[in-house]
């Protein structure tokens, strides 16, 4: 039923654990009890039989009491208490002995008070105590003997039993809650764990780290180990895929080559039908390699904004677009965007080619932080967007699958980029009155 | 005009030789990397047009080499690689465009022409400002000796203030000159240009006269 359950598993040994413990710790504590409660009643038989041995004679043989104890219990027929003096030629004892007697002592010790359990009078089980006395030094010693009923213990026993199984019940329920934290605070790391495992899974390049107990290391490293192959494998995959996909791209400019000539010759339908089908493959293509590359994102990676960004004008202040427009640049020298240098680059270059081919006179981009966000913006002078073609826009670059290479295949790399590296990309009018497009990253912490 | 094409898939280099030869070029063609860079360093070309995955030397080696060795001619890299990284490598490698494959002739026809438009000679060879020379032959701006990557519209106005040394040329004037027109709403592109001028030359060398227009620096350095 636990078998699921770490923290049930744990907590189900706990609880029996703590159990059979405080068991074991009852049978013992209710043995010392009753071991403390019979020394106790030693004690107290000896002063009770003080003035009876004080005042203790012999006469022919026979103990003679001048005085008897004062508990009334020895006066009462079968009273729980009793003593009895036992001489060479007879014996006293006590009234509550009635006419029974005392086990007869064999072989008593002189010295000090021997204890020991007896049958006794009335089928009594008693606690006995007896020692010989030598009242003078002439005479014979006398056997004394000393009975409790140990009946009369029972109630205390079993009271005493009750309340501590209580109380250990009570100690019991404390403990078990105390080890349901202790479980809960151990197992926290593995929750932690759990969450960064997640992260994992969503971005190949990260790793678990160090920030773990110590008696987790070999799991932590484990899976470290693990996402590093698995990251290699990944990137290996997806090398292979783009290179592949690179390595089609010649030759379907030379399957062109062919069904150009073929339409040259007068072949126009194969040409056609050779035409339609190379479009879909360079389409194929071109999406195979940008999800390649936006599953290769990495998090946490960033880049500084602004000598990438005079790296890219240069490529494109090279095209005839790019040649007559100027671009003004804007932002920090450190200014960083939270991507690693080649997305950066290809989330940068469609914008900057885009607007380039729109403006008139002038590209405008900048890097900012605004309002806790890192916010890049490219705008431009052109003739711009209104609303309803800025969504028509923002729609045909949405989706990989819907663009084509030259159609929004840029944007829709770029926008999923941002999206890979949680920004957003927006597009509005530009101050400078063409189109501007911003892509806001959330600052992390 | 010379062209040297540089291309290993022969369906591809025939179709390159065919469109450019129609446009009116004289077409050389090398299949490998060795031999381009041979053909390049030792025949006078206008204008290259060469593929980067190439046998035995790749093709951002072969253009470095040519610019190393002061080959000038303009340089379009023709590549299935397509990523901006790649275009950022081949223009920092000294090509001069960058097309992926995919192409449409007509496209890379216009480009080549472009290049050679550009790169075309002028009555006089260079101009010295200071530290700051200008080959107005090739096109290209040296400072202290180091070359400086210059766009045309940059180069066009540093040309202008440097025909113009030592006088504030009014925006009005430089935007008559660069766009044809003195639209006001050019001001702000003129300034970005001047901006970007003076990252990239020193912020002193263009020096703002106030109601009077730019000048560049004679003591510019």
């Amino acid at each position: 039923m636990t078998g699921g359950s770490l923290r049930l598993r744990l907590i189900a040994g706990a609880g029996v654990a703590i159990a059979l413990a405080l068991v074991v710790a009852w049978f013992a504590m209710t043995w010392l009890f009753n071991g403390h409660v019979e020394r106790r009643v030693e004690d107290e038989l000896m002063i009770q039989v003080r003035p009876l041995l004080a005042d203790l004679q012999l006469a022919r043989g026979v103990p003679v009491a001048g005085s008897e104890p004062a508990d009334p219990r020895f006066a009462v027929p079968a009273g729980g208490l009793y003593w009895q003096v036992s001489g060479t030629a007879g014996a006293i004892r006590s009234v509550s002995l009635w006419d029974s007697h005392l086990p007869r002592p064999v072989a008593a010790p002189a010295d000090s008070w021997r204890v020991r359990r007896a049958d006794g009078p009335f089928g009594q089980h008693i606690l006995l105590m007896e020692r010989t006395i030598r009242l003078q030094p002439q005479e014979p010693a006398v056997a004394v003997q000393l009975g409790y009923d140990l009946a009369k213990l029972v109630p205390a026993q079993r009271e005493f039993g009750r309340e501590m199984a209580l109380f250990l019940a009570l100690l019991w329920t404390v403990l078990a809650l105390a080890a349901w934290a202790q479980v809960g605070l151990g197992l926290r790391p593995l929750r932690t764990v759990g969450q960064d495992v997640e992260r994992l899974r969503r971005d190949a390049s990260a790793r678990l780290g160090g920030a773990y107990p110590r008696e987790l290391a070999p799991l932590t490293e484990s899976i470290d180990a693990l996402a590093d192959a698995r990251e290699a494998d990944l990137i290996r995959a997806r090398r292979r895929a783009a290179d592949l996909a690179h390595g089609l791209k010649t030759p379907l400019a030379a399957l062109a080559v062919q069904s150009a000539r073929a339409r040259e010759g007068g072949a126009v339908q194969i040409a056609d039908g050779l035409d339609s089908s190379i479009a879909a493959m360079r389409a194929a293509i071109g999406g195979e390699l940008a999800r390649t590359r936006i599953s290769l994102v990495h998090e946490g990676r960033s880049t500084v904004a602004l000598p990438l960004i005079e790296r890219l004008v240069a490529v494109i202040e090279q095209t005839e677009a790019g040649e007559r427009v100027a671009f003004s640049l804007a932002g920090s020298e450190s200014i960083t965007l939270p991507l690693a240098s080649d997305d950066a680059a290809e989330l940068m270059g469609p914008l900057l080619e885009n607007a380039a081919r729109h403006a008139r006179r002038l590209v405008h981009v900048a890097v900012d932080t605004v309002a806790g966000k890192r916010v890049l913006t490219v705008g431009d002078d052109g003739p711009g967007l209104d609303s309803a073609q800025r969504d028509e826009a923002i729609l045909r670059g949405a989706r990989l699958d819907s663009a084509d290479e030259g159609h929004g295949l840029g944007l829709a790399i770029a926008r999923e980029l941002a999206e890979a590296t949680r920004g957003e990309m927006t597009l509005a009018r530009s101050p400078l009155g063409g189109l501007e497009v911003a892509v806001r990253w959330p600052l992390s912490d | 005009m010379r062209a040297l094409v540089v291309e290993d898939d022969p369906v591809v280099a025939s179709e390159l030789i065919r469109g450019m030869t129609a446009a009116g070029f004289v077409v050389d063609l090398a299949s490998d990397g060795q031999q381009a860079w041979f053909n390049g360093d030792v025949e006078d070309y206008d204008v290259a047009v060469v593929d980067l995955g190439l046998p035995r030397l790749d093709g951002l080696s072969v253009v470095k080499r040519w610019r190393e060795a002061g080959r000038g001619f303009p340089v379009l890299i023709l590549s299935a690689r397509g990523e901006w990284t790649d275009k950022v490598a081949g223009i920092e490698a000294g090509a001069d465009d960058y097309m992926a494959k995919p192409w449409a002739m007509e496209e890379l026809v216009a480009r080549v022409r472009g290049l050679i438009r550009r790169a075309a000679g002028r009555s006089s060879p260079t101009l010295e400002v200071g530290g700051l020379r200008i080959d107005t032959h090739r096109m290209t701006a040296t400072l202290d000796g180091a070359l400086v990557k210059l766009s045309p519209l940059e180069y066009r106005l540093l040309d202008y203030l440097a025909h113009h040394a030592g006088r504030a040329v009014p925006a009005t004037e430089l935007s008559d000159h660069l766009y044809g027109d003195a639209d006001a709403e050019n001001a702000n592109a003129i300034e970005a240009l001047i901006a970007r001028l003076r990252r990239k030359l020193g912020a002193e060398t263009i020096q703002t006269r106030r109601g009077f227009g730019y000048t560049l620096a004679v003591n510019a350095t």
